[in-house]
């Protein structure tokens, strides 16, 4: 119904090489001859990954000690949840064989513990984390009140918090134990500490924390925390903060502190005999659970993954397998032409 | 009524006012005009309420103004309505409700607002587009309702300025030349004195001749203007319907008199004015009710084959996530029934303490999961594919190889989403005329009176035609052999040269289409090339037009003048006088565009009533008729001689007529001739009629022999009797003449006349005139004319001859119908005896002319007594004015006209290929596509056009079914089933399968494909299609078709076309393809899969049918193999992309589930998710499917072999879907693990580490893609890269912004504590390596070891571009040494005469070049073939050699006088426009193949025949290479 334009007499379409679908291109050929170079370069890189992260990973030093078992007395009290008040310790000795030098941090690894599980994940209240608003609780049901008071921090995140005290003694010359000087703070993302984790802004943690409850299962507020250090009460408590963060595996480790490195630590763990004091409040035999301790060193690549080192020397090595049989390939092909 | 306050600025007289009456009665609309007061409205002069008084008055609510609504929304419906329509796509449901279901607390998964968030993206998308869609039809309707036209107001009582909205039914409305009609209108005045108007009806069909329309008999008398105040009459029509051919319908006067109304009283919306200062008219139907808008049904919704795979597909995703989260939820029960009872701290218990029932925690589980997993639909996929087909539609219209320089138009797509079918097509159903032809009709034989003419002269001109385009090309004018041989001959030239012409075009500088585009522009007339109009006549007929014209010339005066001519020129003069007179042709002149060229001589119209005819008829009246033809108008006569004796001449006629006993039998009138006592004795009983027919027995008594041989003092100088070479006879008359015809065949016609001097000079509705160089000018009067319909197959006309004053009929049709009316003939006298035989002659030569495929048409004539036309007449007029039956009537009518017709004689008219129809058909063959053509043509004319555009081969089998009966046509099935078994005992579908492959292994080999058999083709008529089509028989006809390469339906209706399609299509379930240009194919084009239009010269109808409309047949090459391959092969892979990229991101999710417990918990935060699709992955994908070319276009083109990947559906097949899943698994779990490996053991969280894995499926994702990929333009680098980019800033933004928002995920500075994490880029390095590893392994492997014929081709586009480039640098330094080198390689043809070499020399590098990527031994081989003993220069040297050869193909095509140096010095040339050149490569082959056979033609001479099967093979050796 339109007139007919007049005005443009041709409708002849530009000649552009976009429009003409001529744009230049690379052009990807896969063929044995193309690819060789590739796969080539790809392995050796590969491998040459693979053997730097092995020698790397070699000098990752690591101690577990699993303390499910050997606290098996404490482990019976606490599958009793009428128990819970009461105290249980066990000491556990055991050996390093060789000094680990550096940094040396000390782990809680659980296993079996889902804190990935989806509800799990989801009962916390940021904004009450945040101090902004610390009687908020929505989201924590069924940790969000007790008899009507709010719980903080309230959910089951924080509810099932890690609350077993470890402490580590050096035997120091086979008759008198030192204890290992641990740092409990800077454990934590500075962030977290700084920027998600606030207390509500008041002169002292108690009153600011008026008008709720501690969590169910914890044994002082979340403001007595820790005793030794006023500052890592309350929310901003590193080893809370540590918890909060879900961990990815129903297997997971946590780091619980890091080696002071004073006295006769300042290279790291000395090697000798050690023993490991142990509060027992954190019940994993209920779900078939276990718990431990780890020392490690860490590398510039992280935690103890010797894995990603011989993932890389093999990817590498299946790589230049592929390069080889590639150049057959190629080779005959070449022949045959 | 807002239109009313419009429409009517003083609301006083409003509400009595009266605009339209429209009373449903049946199936009849009543129209009344607006300006009278209703019939029955008088009670209302008290109600002022104008709407409600409208309805009690009992007019319909609804009424129809002329304003048009394309749109389907208003601001208010917008919404709901769009959402509604949305909601029609089962997907969008789906996302919703899955949506919707995180607002349920218990199952959520993600934050129901962000959940949201895709689905109402995807939403708002569509809405933005249907929304922007509306508003520019909105704004276009606007733009059309807002037109202004002149409509009589009643206030004002004249015709004041509205706008076209505001035209209602009833409104008079006045129209000025150029302007375009508002609505449909019944013509009433006209300012032309005929009354008549011409419209041009380009916008609605598409073509561009005038269209004659005629004012309302009863109107046309009125000699002032047309006053609307006192038109009283009552209109009754046909409801609203879309049938733009018929109108029916009486104009009731006030006296109660009924007139008849018909199509040429309507003027239809849409249309133009023309030739014609103004007109008025009453508005019929308005608006949405007019034919123009009914017509137009907006583009069609089709869903294309691979989307229909794909929705199969995208059930089994569903089925796989119903599965999954199955499995999660019963793995999800059996967690919580293991934990239940140990009350573990990390279980979240219910409100009360308790903890959830197992079976509840599976259902919320599996409710979550299907949440969770939902990005396994892929919801963009939708969005996605039809973004990319817009692209490809945009690419396709923008391709410049589509575009046709001489019509100015470029492909369309219409259908927007079947883009992908195209490269699917297993077969193609064509029509033959205007498809595969020009339908541009050229006279080119006739037969007259049994003796025939073969216009030898002629045949030359349209062979020199061509060749005047050609450089020089010479032709040696051949001398007479048989004429039939000859023709046949002359013919294959034609098409030669034709075709390498059309070749050529591409590359001719533009200049020269240019102005002929301009001048066909500026001629604005269709059917009118200089070579349609200009026709050499052939001498001896026009000896004898001559003489017959002189003995006209002079007997004149005697009482009767067609008395002195011989029976034999008698039929001459008659044969020209129907040519000129049986058709509807227009005649213009073009120095004053559209203006009609006239003499006129009084306003007369056509007998309409039998009053009337007696009126005229009584010898008074036609004394005075006769007189009053005597004034001729002064302003127009070519000689004034001629006419001044006309009024006496009429004056004589009427006294014979007068003295003439009435009842003379009719026998005696119709042999009108021998009436006059011609005597039988003349007649040569010798079969050389055709050499010497009759110049010697004159048997009149003619005193005046007058054998003066020198032409006539004429006003025209015509260069007669010889045939003089001149390619152009300038012999356009003082004053031009331009016919517009509806139908290509009558113009050619009309202009064959004119150059045998009988000359159309004037058309006028009830008149005729006619120029004769001797008699002047003679005017027929035209009494009937009925027109010419498909049933019928014949037009007639009725006139009353001047000369006699005989009524005499015209009839003009196909050969079959008028053969059966002619007038039976006894055998005994030998009159008889002598029509017989001319029958029996003329028969012989319409065989011939089939066999030569030329288009036949009869030409017969009778002579009417009084009383036979009154009786006839009387039938007629009653048949025209019912209401009912009216066609039937009509038919029947006509048929008793047409009866007893003496033959006159017969034209053989061709109807030329089109330009490169033969090598598009090749290649569509090589594709692997069966070609059936379905014409309505004769059987022989329809082999003979098959065979030349190489449809038939000569050397392959045809096999022919005719059967009379159904018995007869199964019994003949079954034989040549079982002769077809017998020949290949190998079924079907294998053995083509098998030829193809060999086809393609040839690309090794080029002479292996010469032993491949050749399948038969199938030739069926009409009739036996009609009985093997039916239940019983379709099997076996199907099974012998699929056997067959291509079909030929003959005799074929429109209606067995579609079945036919249908047929193929529902039994084979193949993808099917037609293509055609006029109204007859609309119904095969609508049944097809893919419908092609030709936009052509037939009109619209079949363009607007269509899905694609493609200007030009050969065009369909391009647009199937290259476009229809590409955009499978995108889509294909692009939608297996996705399924891959969806599974394999949710496998991810799905496997980590093993590890929370399958609680339907994600380690990828939702933010990343739900826009992972959406944003950060998307793009790079649609830049692949749009852009991606798997195969270069000259490849492709090259190798029509490749198109058999897509009917095959290589790409994307039920087989790699799966595999691709199964890869998509593996993928996962290698992007699962090792980051759960790396990771394990240490203190990370779960979305920490969910961001690396994001990180990583981003990586891989678009690594694969990078696989995938064949080119790489910079857009895929910059979009694969903007989409890494766009993934890290969103996240470093997302991460930063916010400390406490987005539950659970909380990611606060994550993203930025990674990229501070070694471990983080050595995850995201050996992840997507390691996960591709195998992938890519196997595809190099596979495409080095066993490459599949894309990858072949694809290899052999890298060295063609390597050669191309490296010959480009090589011979601009040495192209003179090249030239010694290539001159110096011509000895060694020393077998080879010399004539030919440069031939050779053209072909050979041709098949080298084949050889090049491949194998030595091959090459070795191919050269020792062509040159033996002859040490060939190695690759590089056959290389060089072979690309001049191939992309200069000028020199080439000029055949063997080009010096061969000319062949190698223009490399610059190819080398620049390589790429614009590079389709041209396409019809390489082909074209030396025909430069070579023109060259053939050439030394052989006359001897050359078409069908030598040598070049066949040649073609294909070549075109495999």
């Amino acid at each position: 119904m339109q007139k007919t334009s007049q005005s443009s007499p041709s409708r002849r379409p530009d000649n552009t090489a976009y429009k003409q679908q001529q744009l230049p291109a690379c052009r990807v050929q896969l063929t044995a001859s193309r690819v060789l170079l590739c796969f080539f370069a790809t392995g050796l890189s590969c491998l040459a990954m693979g053997i730097v992260l092995l020698l790397s990973a070699k000098g990752i030093q690591e101690v577990e000690i699993n303390y499910t078992e050997t606290c098996a007395d404490c482990a019976a009290l606490r599958e009793n949840a009428d128990n819970f008040d009461k105290e249980c310790s066990c000491s556990i000795p055991f050996n390093i064989p060789q000094a680990m030098q550096g940094d040396v941090y000390m782990f809680y690894k659980l296993y079996g513990f889902y804190q990935n599980l989806y509800q799990y994940v989801l009962s916390r209240s940021n904004i009450q984390l945040v101090g902004t608003d610390v009687k908020h609780t929505d989201g924590c049901d069924p940790f969000a009140t007790l008899n009507g008071t709010p719980i903080a921090p309230c959910g089951a995140i924080a509810n099932s918090m890690f609350n077993d005290t470890i402490i580590l003694s050096y035997n120091f010359n086979s008759s008198e134990d030192i204890k290992v000087p641990m740092l409990n703070q800077g454990i934590a993302w500075w962030t977290d500490k700084y920027v998600k984790f606030q207390n509500p802004s008041f002169n002292d943690l108690p009153s600011a924390f008026e008008g709720t409850v501690k969590p169910p299962s914890w044994s002082q507020p979340a403001y007595e925390l820790d005793a030794d250090t006023p500052e890592n009460n309350g929310f901003t408590n590193d080893a809370f903060i540590v918890w909060m963060r879900t961990a990815a595996f129903p297997t997971f480790k946590k780091l619980y502190r890091r080696l002071h490195r004073t006295q006769h630590f300042t290279e790291g763990l000395p090697a000798g005999s050690y023993s490991l004091h142990i509060t027992y409040n954190f019940p994993v035999t209920k779900f078939h659970g276990e718990k431990s301790v780890v020392l490690s060193t860490l590398t510039w690549s992280g935690g103890s993954s010797l894995f990603l080192g011989l993932a890389y020397t093999v990817t590498g090595a299946v790589t230049w397998l592929a390069f080889f049989s590639m150049m057959a390939v190629y080779v005959t092909m070449e022949k045959r032409i | 009524m807002e239109r009313e306050a419009a429409a009517a600025p003083e609301p006083g007289p409003r509400g009595r006012r009266r605009r339209r009456r429209r009373r449903r009665e049946g199936r009849t609309r009543t129209v009344r005009s607006n300006l009278q007061p209703p019939p029955g409205a008088e009670e209302p002069r008290a109600g002022a309420g104008k709407g409600a008084l409208r309805r009690r008055c009992g007019c319909p609510p609804y009424v129809a103004d002329n304003r048009l609504k394309t749109t389907k929304y208003t601001l208010l419906s917008f919404l709901p309505k769009n959402l509604f329509e949305q909601f029609h796509r089962l997907a969008n449901v789906y996302f919703v409700f899955i949506a919707l279901l995180n607002f349920v607390p218990a199952v959520n998964a993600f934050q129901p607002g962000l959940a949201l968030a895709p689905v109402l993206f995807i939403l708002a998308v569509t809405a933005f587009k249907d929304l922007w869609e509306d508003y520019s039809r909105h704004r276009s309707d606007h733009e059309i309702n807002h037109l202004g036209c002149l409509v009589f107001s009643r206030e004002e009582k004249q015709y004041v300025n509205r706008f076209w909205k505001e035209i209602h039914v009833g409104d008079f409305v006045r129209l000025h030349c150029n302007e375009i009609i508002p609505a449909d209108i019944l013509l009433l005045s006209s300012s032309d004195p005929d009354g008549l108007c011409h419209i041009e009806t380009a916008n609605l069909d598409g073509e561009t001749n005038l269209k004659r329309r005629q004012v309302v008999r009863g109107f046309s008398e009125l000699v002032s203007e047309f006053n609307p105040l006192t038109f009283t009459s009552v209109i009754e029509c046909e409801k609203p319907n879309n049938d733009l051919t018929r109108f029916h319908g009486c104009i009731i006067h006030d006296n109660g008199k009924k007139s008849g109304l018909c199509k040429e009283n309507l003027l239809l919306r849409g249309c133009t004015i023309r030739n014609t200062e103004a007109v008025v008219g009453i508005v019929i139907y308005a608006g949405h009710e007019t034919k123009a808008l009914l017509n137009n049904s907006g583009p069609r919704y089709k869903r294309s084959q691979l989307e229909r795979q794909m929705n199969c597909d995208v059930l089994w995703c569903v089925l796989l996530l119903i599965c999954m989260s199955l499995f999660s939820a019963v793995g999800h029960g059996l967690w919580v029934q293991r934990y239940a009872e140990k009350k573990a701290l990390f279980e979240v218990p219910e409100a009360d303490g308790s903890s959830l029932p197992p079976v509840t925690a599976a259902v919320y589980s599996f409710l979550t999961m299907i949440i969770v997993l939902q990005v396994l639909i892929p919801i963009s996929l939708y969005v996605s594919i039809e973004i990319v087909k817009v692209c490809q539609v945009y690419f396709i219209n923008q391709d410049i190889e589509l575009y046709d320089e001489e019509t100015d138009s470029q492909l369309q797509c219409r259908a927007l989403n079947i883009t992908e079918d195209l490269g699917q097509i297993q077969y193609i159903f064509s029509d033959k005329t205007g498809t595969l032809t020009e339908n541009k009709m050229v006279f080119r034989r006739c037969i007259v009176s049994g003796v025939e003419y073969s216009h030898d002269a002629n045949a030359l001109r349209l062979a020199r035609y061509q060749e005047a385009e050609e450089e020089e090309e010479e032709s040696v004018p051949r001398g007479g052999s048989l004429p039939h041989r000859y023709s046949m001959g002359s013919y294959q030239g034609i098409r030669i040269l034709n075709r390498s012409h059309s070749t050529k075009s591409h590359r001719r500088s533009s200049s020269r289409a240019e102005a002929k585009r301009m001048s066909t522009l500026s001629e604005h007339t269709a059917f009118s090339s200089p070579m349609e109009k200009n026709i050499t006549p052939d001498p001896k007929l026009l000896q004898k037009v001559i003489e017959c014209d002189r003995c006209l010339a002079k007997a004149r005066h005697h009482e009767h003048p067609l008395a002195h001519l011989s029976p034999e020129q008698l039929d001459i003069f008659d044969f020209f006088i129907a040519l000129t007179v049986c058709n509807t042709v227009v005649v213009t002149s073009p120095d004053q565009p559209r203006q009609k060229v006239r003499v006129r001589f009084e306003m007369k119209s056509p007998v309409k009533t039998i009053e009337e005819f007696l009126r005229r008829f009584t010898p008074s009246r036609l004394t005075s008729g006769c007189t009053s033809i005597g004034n001729l108008a002064p302003n127009k006569s070519a000689n004034k001689s001629g006419s001044t004796f006309l009024p006496a001449l009429t004056n004589d006629s009427t006294l014979f007529r007068l003295d003439e006993p009435l009842g003379r039998s009719p026998l005696a009138i119709n042999s009108n001739g021998y009436s006059n006592g011609a005597p039988d004795r003349w007649v040569p009983e010798n079969p050389g009629l055709e050499r010497e027919p009759e110049p010697q027995a004159e048997p009149e008594p003619e005193p005046e022999p007058e054998p003066e041989p020198e032409p006539e003092p004429e006003p025209e100088p015509e260069p007669q009797a010889e045939p003089e070479p001149e390619p152009r006879p300038q012999r356009e008359s003082e004053r031009e003449l331009r016919y517009e015809a509806e139908s290509p065949d009558e113009a050619a016609l009309v202009y064959a006349a004119r150059a045998y001097r009988c000359t159309l000079v004037d058309r006028l509705p009830d008149q005729v005139s006619v120029e004769l160089p001797q008699l002047g000018t003679l005017t027929f009067e035209v009494l009937h004319t009925l027109g010419f319909d498909s049933i019928r197959k014949r037009m007639s006309v009725v006139i009353r001859h001047p000369l006699t004053d005989d009524i005499c009929v015209y009839t003009k049709g196909a050969d079959s119908m008028v053969m059966d009316l002619l007038l039976p003939c006894s055998s005994d006298d030998p009159r008889g005896r002598h029509h017989k035989k001319i029958r029996r002659k003329t028969q012989h030569y319409l065989n011939h002319y089939a066999v030569e495929g030329l288009r036949t048409l009869c030409i017969a004539k009778r002579v009417l007594s009084k009383e036979e036309y009154a009786g006839w007449l009387q039938g007629h007029l009653e048949a025209e004015s019912s209401l009912e039956n009216r066609e039937e009537l009509l038919f029947q009518s006509a048929t008793r006209l047409e009866t007893n017709l003496h033959l006159l004689g017969a034209t053989g008219i061709e109807d030329r290929l089109q330009d490169g129809v033969p090598e598009t058909i090749a290649k569509l063959h090589q594709a692997g596509l069966q070609i059936w053509v379905l014409t309505g043509d004769k059987q022989e004319t329809a082999i003979n056009i098959a065979y030349a555009c190489k449809l038939l081969d000569h050397d392959e089998e045809v096999i022919t079914l005719n059967a009379e009966s159904q018995e007869a046509c199964a019994a003949l099935l079954d034989q040549t089933i079982n002769y077809v078994q017998s020949k290949n005992p190998s079924s079907s579908l294998e053995r083509t399968e098998t030829s193809l492959s060999v086809a393609f292994s040839s690309l090794c080999s080029p002479l292996a494909s010469s032993t491949s058999h050749p399948s038969p083709s199938l030739v069926i008529d009409g009739r036996s299609l009609a009985f093997a089509l039916e239940k019983t028989l379709e099997d076996k006809f199907l099974f012998l078709a699929k056997q067959c390469r291509s079909v030929l339906c003959c005799r074929s209706t429109p209606l067995q076309k579609s079945m036919v399609v249908k047929l193929i299509r529902s039994k084979l379930n193949a993808m099917t393809l037609a293509i055609g240009d006029g109204a007859n194919d609309v119904s095969m084009i609508q049944v097809a899969d893919v419908g092609v239009g030709i936009s052509g010269q037939e009109g619209m109808q079949a363009v607007m049918a269509s899905d694609f409309a493609v200007p030009r047949f050969r065009y369909l090459e391009r647009l199937l193999i290259v476009h229809g391959h590409w955009c499978y092969s995108r889509l294909a892979n692009m939608v297996l992309y996705f399924f891959y990229k969806n599974t394999m991101f949710v496998c991810l999710l799905f496997w980590f589930q093993f590890y929370c417990g399958f609680s339907a918990s994600t380690m990828i935060d939702q933010w990343y998710l739900i826009f992972f699709n959406l944003l950060f992955s998307s793009l790079p994908q649609l830049v692949t499917g749009v852009l991606d070319k798997d195969v270069p276009a000259q490849v492709l083109l090259n190798k029509p072999q490749l198109y058999k990947s897509g009917q095959n559906r290589e790409e994307y097949q039920p087989l790699t879907f799966w595999l691709n899943m199964v890869d998509a698994a593996f993928q996962s779990l290698v992007c699962f693990f090792i980051p759960y490996l790396a990771y394990y053991d240490s203190d990370t969280d779960v979305f920490t580490w969910g961001t690396p894995i994001t990180a990583i499926a981003l990586f891989t994702f678009m690594l694969h893609l990078g696989i995938e990929t064949k080119t790489w333009t910079w857009l895929n680098w910059t979009a694969s890269g903007f989409s890494v980019l766009l993934f890290f800033t969103v996240a470093l933004i997302y991460n930063s912004s916010c400390a406490t928002c987005y539950p659970p995920s909380n990611p606060h500075w994550s993203m930025q504590t990674l990229l501070g994490d070694p471990l983080f880029y050595l995850t995201c390095f050996l992840a997507p390596v390691t996960a591709l590893l195998p992938r890519l392994f196997c595809k190099a492997l596979q495409g080095s070891l066993c490459p599949n014929d894309l990858q072949k081709g694809r290899q052999l586009a890298k060295s063609i571009t390597a050669i191309d480039t490296f010959v480009q640098e090589e011979l601009r330094t040495e192209s003179s040494e090249q030239k010694k080198r290539s001159t110096s390689a011509c000895p060694f043809q020393d077998s080879i005469a010399q004539p030919a070499c440069p031939t050779k020399a053209s072909e050979e590098p041709h098949a080298m070049a084949l050889n090049v990527p491949l194998k030595e031994d091959t090459l070795v081989e191919g050269l020792g073939r062509q040159a033996p003993g002859s040490s060939m220069p190695e690759e590089e040297e056959a290389v060089l050699e072979e690309h001049p050869g191939n992309s200069k193909r000028k020199p080439v095509n000029t055949g063997g006088t080009a010096p061969l140096s000319s062949i190698f010095n223009l490399p610059n040339f190819s080398s620049l426009n390589w790429i614009s050149s590079l389709s041209l490569v396409s019809g390489l082959g082909s074209v030396l193949q025909f430069s070579r056979s023109s060259l053939q033609m050439e030394k052989q001479d006359s001897d050359f025949l078409p069908s030598t099967p040598q070049p066949d093979q040649e073609l294909q050796a070549t075109d495999y290479f």
